[in-house]
């Protein structure tokens, strides 16, 4: 008796998983663009976070999904557009909540990495130094205060942009910027003995900004993009997507991100 | 006068000053906005410029994807297909930022053999790998489109064996992404100066074979197809027009140093242009996974085409402006000054002209009234005494007749005079008709003095007189009258004072007469 109501309960629950991704419109090829930055995503090993996450997304939907890799400010764009259905590690803000949506699966937090020798000891020295330059992605956003110091340093043209994480690095190392704001993604290239020798991480006092699975609203509809939050829920649910940030993360990290 | 006055001053200053304030606030505002604006323009420009290289890296990238395509279907070493494919390009004007496409295969050593039979084979009949020698893993390059005799010449290059092409092919190999090479010069160009190029890389893998790990792409790789570029045929190609009053330059990799420059906007020559005041943006942008920097400069001509100018246009007609309204006020208000104190003196003259005789300057009948008035108010509240004398001139008018109205006047004047310097300085001496005169004498101690002053004056005008060479001499008839004795009031007084007068007259003239007394005080 106990054996068969199981065996009841699993099909009523497998079969509603299964009407859920098949609850997808999967009559026409969607598109989903990764970028390049540091353990979300590496091109040199077509590996990372944000591509794991892509390819259990894809599995779980069912749908045919292709993946290209671009430049975050284009990434933005074309989701703007609505010629572009997905991208991934989004976060939102005002301007971006009118033409994304968004499922959450991780948080974190964001630090100011500074040479040494610029001898400053929070982000509102680095600001108030005067001369020092700030390193930043183009078309990124970051927490509260971050976001505050980068609009403050682009008005006094103290901002070097970039259209990856790479070349801050290296100009962090020539001492053509001072600080780049970073995220535990980029913890690996810390590693590096020289950057760690001569570098300091300053914390911004913000809360985790939770990121997530960025939908345009012009490619989905509500419903659509609720199913697909749904399957994003579902991998947090099962453990999968833990999992997934267990293999790049110590695990007290990776369950601090997926609190939020 | 006027500037000297503080408070004149005061009003057009604090109007300068308020102007000033004014014009300097909206200099600042519009300083501001102009540099914002400009600013905004800046940074669109520079995102355009990046957009636009972006746009045609993909837009080759794509181009290569196509070639890769063909492969999926076609060996390496279809030539044909290759050449067709590349024929279909069109590579015209618009494509004119690449050089070359061509494909380069994988070789092991123990390959060399069969791959230069087989390239010979297919008609290359002198094809050889070079540079030669002995190395574990060899990419010549087999073919190159268009083709033409330089890029015969140059087939079999290993571009393996050179390290900066190396590093790409491996990137583009284990990440099955296209790579971009850092600044080379292309094997193509054999021109006297080398042109910065770059070469895009795009990885063949064995057909049907799993390129899911890096592990598998290195062991399925079959070789490269590529595209190279002139940087400055590269940049010509891009879409949209760049603003000639910018200056970029391209640097490789992330620090600009001299060898590194690929690309610059404008001749050597050109760079004195930039302001001191430029804008200059820094931007590192990936290119096929590849670091370009970007360096973008305002020249004079940008600053000028976005309106830096309009805050200096503020500055200096909002001082000139606020000048010209302070004088204005200082004009307004010394001019009604100025209008102020004329009305002043003519008033002055007017009543001058009111209360004086106009031939003798002494007072007239109606300020003599007035002063007369003023004695007796006086008097009446102290007690005190004051004496009226009226005199008049004996046979005045035959020196009219005889002599004409000109010398009577100057006699006139004559005895105006010496009255005035007879009399003390607190008396009064008016004119009240033709010949007759009156003198007040305030504050009296006694009668007598007043007899005593008439003498003094009746002697004084019997002083001969000589008027334009002729001498003449004139006598007075005089009536003293005292307050209160002879009279309470003006009109008494003036009466007993004429009385007396005229019984001086009577009395054969040239003599003094007081009234109460009704006697002659002197007689010839």
């Amino acid at each position: 008796m106990i054996v068969r109501t199981f065996i009841q309960l699993w099909i009523v629950f497998g079969l509603t998983s299964m009407s859920l991704a098949a609850g997808l419109d999967c009559s026409r090829p969607y598109t989903l663009a990764l970028h390049d930055h540091g353990l979300l995503y590496s091109a040199d090993t077509d590996t990372g976070i944000d591509k794991d996450v892509a390819d259990e997304l894809i599995r779980r939907s069912g749908c045919k999904v292709t993946v290209s890799l671009m430049a975050r400010a284009r990434i933005w764009q074309l989701i703007e557009s609505g010629a572009l259905d997905f991208s991934l590690s989004g976060i939102a803000n005002a301007e971006r909540d009118k033409f994304a949506a968004f499922a959450w699966y991780f948080s974190n937090k964001y630090y100011l990495l500074v040479r040494k020798d610029a001898g400053v000891s929070s982000h509102i020295d680095f600001v108030q130094s005067g001369k020092l330059k700030l390193g930043v992605i183009r078309s990124f956003r970051y927490s509260e205060s971050a976001n505050r110091m980068v609009d403050q340093m682009h008005a006094a043209n103290r901002i070097n942009q970039s259209s990856g994480l790479a070349p801050l690095y290296q100009a962090l190392m020539l001492n053509h910027i001072q600080g780049m704001i970073i995220e535990p993604f980029d913890y690996p290239t810390l590693d590096e003995k020289q950057i760690r020798d001569s570098t300091t991480i300053i914390e911004f006092n913000d809360p985790a900004v939770p990121h997530g699975l960025i939908m345009s609203k012009k490619a989905l509809l509500p419903a659509e993009q609720e199913k697909w939050r749904a399957l994003i829920n579902g991998m947090h649910a099962d453990g999968t997507m833990r999992r997934i940030f267990e293999k790049y993360f110590k695990p007290d990290l990776a369950a601090a991100m997926m609190d939020f | 006068m006027l500037i000297k006055s503080p408070r004149l001053l005061f009003l057009p200053l604090a109007v300068l000053v308020v102007c000033l304030g004014l014009t300097c606030l909206s200099w600042k505002h519009e300083h501001q906005v102009v540099d914002n604006a400009l600013r905004a323009q800046f940074d669109y420009a520079l995102r355009e410029i990046v957009g636009q290289i972006e746009q045609r890296a993909l837009a080759y990238e794509q181009t290569l994807r196509g070639l890769q395509g063909l492969f999926a279907s076609n060996s390496l070493m279809n030539r044909q297909a290759v050449r067709d494919y590349v024929h279909t390009l069109q590579l015209d004007a618009n494509f004119s930022g690449i050089q070359t496409i061509g494909v380069i295969k994988k070789v092991l050593p123990h390959e060399i053999a069969g791959h230069i039979a087989e390239m010979r084979r297919l008609g290359l009949a002198g094809y050889q790998i070079h540079p030669e020698g002995d190395r574990d893993f060899y990419a010549p390059v087999v073919q190159r489109e268009p083709e033409s005799s330089a890029s015969l010449a140059a087939l079999g290059l290993d571009t393996w064996a050179d390290p900066v092409r190396r590093t790409a092919m491996e990137k583009a190999r284990d990440s099955g992404m296209p790579a971009l090479t850092g600044k080379v010069k292309l094997a193509v160009d054999h021109g006297e100066e080398v042109k910065p190029g770059f070469i895009m890389y795009l990885p063949i893998y064995e057909q049907g074979k799993p390129r899911d790990s890096q592990i598998d792409r290195r062991k399925h790789l079959i070789g490269w197809v590529y595209a190279a570029f002139f940087m400055g045929d590269f940049m010509a190609s891009l879409y949209g027009s760049r603003p000639d009053d910018l200056f970029l330059e391209i640097y490789d990799d992330a620090d600009p140093v001299k060898a590194a420059l690929m690309y610059r906007s404008s001749s050597t020559a050109d760079t004195p242009q930039i302001a001191e005041t430029a804008l200059t943006a820094r931007e590192y942008m990936l290119v096929a996974g590849h670091t370009w920097t970007l360096m973008l400069r305002t020249k004079e001509a940008f600053l000028d085409r976005f309106g830096r100018n309009s805050a200096s246009v503020i500055a200096v007609t909002g001082g000139g402006m606020s000048l010209l309204l302070s004088l204005l006020v200082w004009a307004m208000i010394s001019g009604r000054s100025r209008a102020l104190q004329l009305a002043e003196e003519m008033t002055e003259e007017l009543r001058q002209m009111a209360q004086h005789d106009p031939l003798t300057g002494l007072p007239n009948r109606a300020l003599f009234s007035h002063r007369v008035h003023h004695e007796l108010a006086f008097a009446r509240r102290y007690e005190g005494y004051f004496a009226m004398i009226f005199l008049d001139l004996d046979n005045f008018k035959p020196i009219n007749d005889n002599h004409g109205h000109a010398v009577g006047d100057r006699v006139l004047q004559e005895v105006a005079r010496r009255l005035k310097e007879t009399v003390r300085a607190s008396d009064t001496v008016g004119r009240i008709g033709g010949d007759e005169f009156v003198v007040l004498i305030p504050e009296l101690t006694k009668a007598e003095l007043a007899v005593g002053l008439a003498e003094k004056i009746r002697l004084a005008v019997r002083q001969p007189y000589r008027i334009d060479g002729i001498e003449l001499s004139l006598s007075c008839s005089l009536g003293v009258a005292v307050y209160p004795e002879d009279g309470m009031d003006e009109i008494s007084l003036s009466k007993a004072a004429d009385e007396a007068m005229y019984r001086a007259k009577a009395n054969g003239r040239d003599g003094v007469q007081i009234a109460s007394r009704n006697e002659s005080v002197t007689a010839l």
